[in-house]
């Protein structure tokens, strides 16, 4: 059993770490926090349940029309709502709420385009032979999404580390002013990691309905809280701490879901409300008040 | 020594003075005139809740996504006084209130937090109570998720009159802390708790007093609702939608001021009656718009729009 | 110094990770003096303004007020004590104006303090009265910083950068200004890079850097320690010779 918790644990951590990562770096970049990130998550779940249904396509195609048709629609998002935002007298909070009437808007939306039914993927696509691994098995989907998710990381890491943007999007993550300052383009980064920010999400959202079962409109803010505990756990704007955070957030659910079933629906909310409180500077460092 | 704004302050005592007054005489009469008693009850529900969260957000500057917790907490409250102390549903509504007192101690660290992450932090509190109260391991204390059933102390004239006094003394309250030195002393906090602990106020106690405050507004709230309905559930006084147009009511009339979420209750729960019931999710795409809307170019609600022209608003 | 001082400040530690902000200062201030700080960047002038103000709590060492220990009280009982300051970013409420900020901070003002009427025409800024804060201009907003920290009736203020952005003839002004509190029994801690003007103001100033006290004296002395002029070596911001 607890052989089971762990690498269910780890397979669902590293999903659910991808899940968060275009969240960690809208926050990073931009010091806004992306309040309909669940939502573009559950879009792109409902992209690929539409493909499967309708055109049997494989969500693995899926993944790469998710991220396309996202960051063109992010990107053109992008001009109207934050510049405005970033010039406002409370950008931090302003946005907080701009973003939470985008998910209102997402949500509305979902139930008007795909109802209020839970729908969901067979995992069969992936494969009908589980896993067998260490005595136990897991779900062939599971694996394959953990494999995605990971390898998506690795290619955020590369694109951070390895490219001009990535280089401009990490200097603007650790100082924004001084980023502007030395010249690098800080409105374009901005708008090109909002872009890859949200089709990230999208993508993760392919692969969800194989992690979390089903989607409904009502998911997203679930999915928004979780990721915002996975951002807090690890660390802000670096791929790496939401694989951490992932794996904290992954590994305990399993473990509760294994030996105290009934109050496994509190973890993430008791780990967010843990870290914030008992480490109060944030895993982060930021977030604190003063005073 | 008064500033010459003090002093204008002073003579707009009327125009306060009004707003309590004209909500008495609406919500007295109101049954009478309109029959569907349910939604002239739950509108004031909402008052009652939009002046809380303007209370926390307008005045103080924190963003209650979780505020719905309280609200919840003060229903249970009040049915455990009922089932378990057999108390009298009115004295059962101070039990809520203590209830939301101490659940709102517990949770004050959550004020230590800034911005996003205290909004999204409180939301995640009150997701735990409703997880907690809802969990069928407390099934003797709140029936877990089979809801309460107090149909022995249903009062709907009673705890109508409950709601219209709870509206008219937090509407008070609200036109209190805005004309008295608190208040300043809530939007110096809101501006700059550093700032504000140099002006001498003790930062910590103050939001601490309001945040309470606020609780037991929410708290009382959710009782009398309960004990209205008399039948609920968990996830009905727990539903995050709660929190969520009490917050939207107050964005949209105007935080900072006791009139902007009586406005935006009476516009916005007005157009929930005519489109929401049936077609929710259209009624959600209008105030997701106009959320995004009024962020983009009205932050300040609607009644910025009269403070524009330098007019005072209430 | 025989009398009795106004503030003692002893051995105080504060580090923040592993790094040592401030290592061991000590200092006095007796009643009505004026304190000049001076030092590099970083060497925790600041810091320790900080830690004498509350905002932050020191790690080690001691905060003596009036010959109470302060240490771990808040900001706003130092403020209600007559502790005040100003800050090196200003920090006005922004959607205030001006008359509203300082009456905000005379609410709880001791008995004798300046009223806010006073402190807008003692700082400059009375026909600026009625304007929001926010639309200030950064010099503005530290003279708005300063007129709210005097109307609480301080009895020490701690002056974080004030000359910043300022022209030589208000400079002098600003000088005055100083001075002049310090003549109604007000003591400062003026925290400065410009050393032309804390020259004008006192001849009593500490040398930090790295967390601790180099130097103590006046600042011409200063000029010519050998330990401080190493400090200053290769700083062309700050140039101790041009005080003399």
């Amino acid at each position: 059993m607890l052989e089971y918790s762990l690498i269910a644990g780890i397979l669902f951590g590293v999903f659910f770490g991808f899940m968060a990562l275009g969240l960690n770096l809208i926050f990073g970049v931009m010091q806004v926090v992306n309040l309909a990130h669940g939502d573009f998550v559950v879009l792109g779940g409902y992209l690929a349940v539409v493909a499967y249904s309708s055109a049997h396509v494989n969500p693995l195609m899926s993944l790469i029309l998710a991220l396309v048709l996202f960051v063109v629609v992010a990107y053109v998002l992008y001009f109207p709502l934050i510049p405005r935002l970033t010039k406002s007298k409370d950008p931090e909070m302003l946005s907080l709420i701009l973003f939470f009437g985008l998910s209102q808007i997402i949500e509305a939306l979902d139930v008007i385009g795909f109802g209020n039914n839970p729908r969901s993927l067979p995992l069969a696509i992936m494969g009908s032979v589980p896993l067998h691994f260490l005595g136990q098995n897991y779900q062939m989907a599971w694996v394959i999404t953990a494999l995605v998710s990971l390898i998506m990381i690795g290619v955020t890491y590369g694109f951070l580390y390895y490219t001009r943007i990535g280089y401009a999007a990490r200097a603007v993550m650790g100082n924004r002013d001084e980023a502007m300052a030395s010249g690098l383009p800080v409105a374009q980064t901005s708008a090109i990691i909002f872009a890859v920010g949200i089709g990230l999400a999208a993508m993760a959202g392919v692969m969800s309905p194989f992690m979390i079962g089903s989607i409904d409109p009502s998911t997203g803010l679930g999915l928004t809280t979780i990721a915002f505990a996975i951002v807090v756990i690890g660390s802000l704007g670096n791929p790496l701490g939401s694989v951490l955070g992932g794996l904290v957030y992954g590994i305990s659910v399993m473990l509760m879901q294994t030996y105290f079933s009934s109050w496994s629906n509190l973890v993430p909310y008791l780990l967010l409300l843990i870290i914030v409180l008992v480490k109060p500077s944030g895993l982060l460092g930021r977030g604190v008040r003063n005073a | 020594m008064l500033s010459p704004k003090l002093v204008s302050r002073r003579s707009h005592m009327g125009t306060n003075v009004a707003i309590p007054v004209v909500l008495l005489a609406a919500f007295s009469v109101a049954p009478m005139v309109y029959a569907n008693q349910a939604v002239i009850f739950q509108m004031m529900a909402f008052m009652v809740l939009a002046q809380g969260v303007n209370l926390l957000y307008g005045f103080t500057g924190y963003l209650p996504f979780g505020y719905v917790g309280f609200f919840g907490i003060g229903a249970y409250g009040m049915a455990i006084g009922i089932e378990l102390f057999h108390l009298p549903g009115l004295v059962a509504l101070v039990v809520g209130a203590l209830f939301s007192v101490i659940v709102a101690l517990i949770l004050s660290p959550l004020l230590r937090l800034s911005g996003a992450y205290f909004a999204i932090s409180s939301l995640a509190a009150s997701e735990v109570l409703y997880n907690v109260v809802a969990n069928p391991a407390l099934v003797h204390l709140t029936n877990g998720p089979y809801g309460e059933s107090l149909v022995q102390s249903y009062h709907p004239e009673t705890s109508y009159i409950a709601m219209v006094v709870l509206l008219i003394v937090t509407t008070i309250i609200v036109i209190v802390i805005k004309n008295t030195a608190f208040g300043r002393a809530l939007m110096a906090i809101r501006e700059d708790p550093v700032s504000a602990e140099m002006a001498g106020i003790a930062v910590v106690r103050t939001r601490t007093i309001i945040w309470i405050v606020s609780a037991v507004i929410a708290g009382l709230t959710g009782a009398i609702f309960g004990w209205h309905l008399s039948v609920f559930y968990p996830s009905t006084v727990f539903d995050l939608s709660i929190s969520i147009l009490a917050i939207v009511f107050t964005l949209f009339g105007g935080g900072g001021t006791a009139i902007g979420p009586i406005l935006g209750s009476v516009v916005l729960y007005g157009l929930y009656n005519a489109i929401g019931i049936s077609d929710p999710q259209y009624f959600e795409l209008i105030y997701g718009l106009l959320i995004v809307l009024l962020v983009l170019f009205l932050p300040g609600g609607v009644v910025s729009l009269l403070q524009r022209r330098g007019n005072y608003v209430p | 110094m025989s009398r009795e001082p106004l503030l003692l400040v002893d051995k105080i530690v504060k580090t923040f990770g592993g790094f040592k902000a401030l290592d061991g200062v000590s200092l006095q201030v007796a009643p009505g003096e004026i304190l000049g700080l001076v030092g590099p960047n970083g060497s925790g002038k600041t810091t320790l303004i900080n830690v004498i103000s509350g905002l932050y709590h020191p790690d080690g060492g001691l905060v003596q007020y009036q010959g109470r220990t302060i240490t771990n009280w808040p900001m706003h009982r130092r403020a209600r004590h007559g502790i005040n300051r100003t800050f090196q970013i200003p920090k006005p409420f922004k959607t205030l104006t001006v008359a509203e900020n300082v009456e905000l901070a005379h609410h709880f003002a001791r008995p004798g303090a300046m009223t806010p009427r006073e402190v807008l025409e003692f700082t400059g800024l009375a026909d600026a009265a009625d304007r929001l804060a926010q639309s200030l201009n950064s010099s503005q907003q530290k003279l708005l910083d300063l007129a709210r920290a005097l109307t609480t009736g301080p009895e020490l203020v701690l002056v974080d950068e004030l000359a910043a952005g300022l022209g030589p003839h208000e400079l002098h002004q600003m000088a005055d200004s100083l001075r002049h509190l310090a003549d109604r029994a007000m003591a400062l801690i003026v925290v400065e890079h410009h050393l032309g003007f804390v020259n004008q103001l006192t001849d009593r100033v500490i040398v930090m850097n790295a967390g601790k006290e180099i130097f103590e004296g006046s600042l011409a002395l200063a000029a010519q320690d050998p330990i401080v002029s190493a400090v200053y070596l290769g700083n062309d911001a700050v140039d101790v010779s041009s005080v003399q």
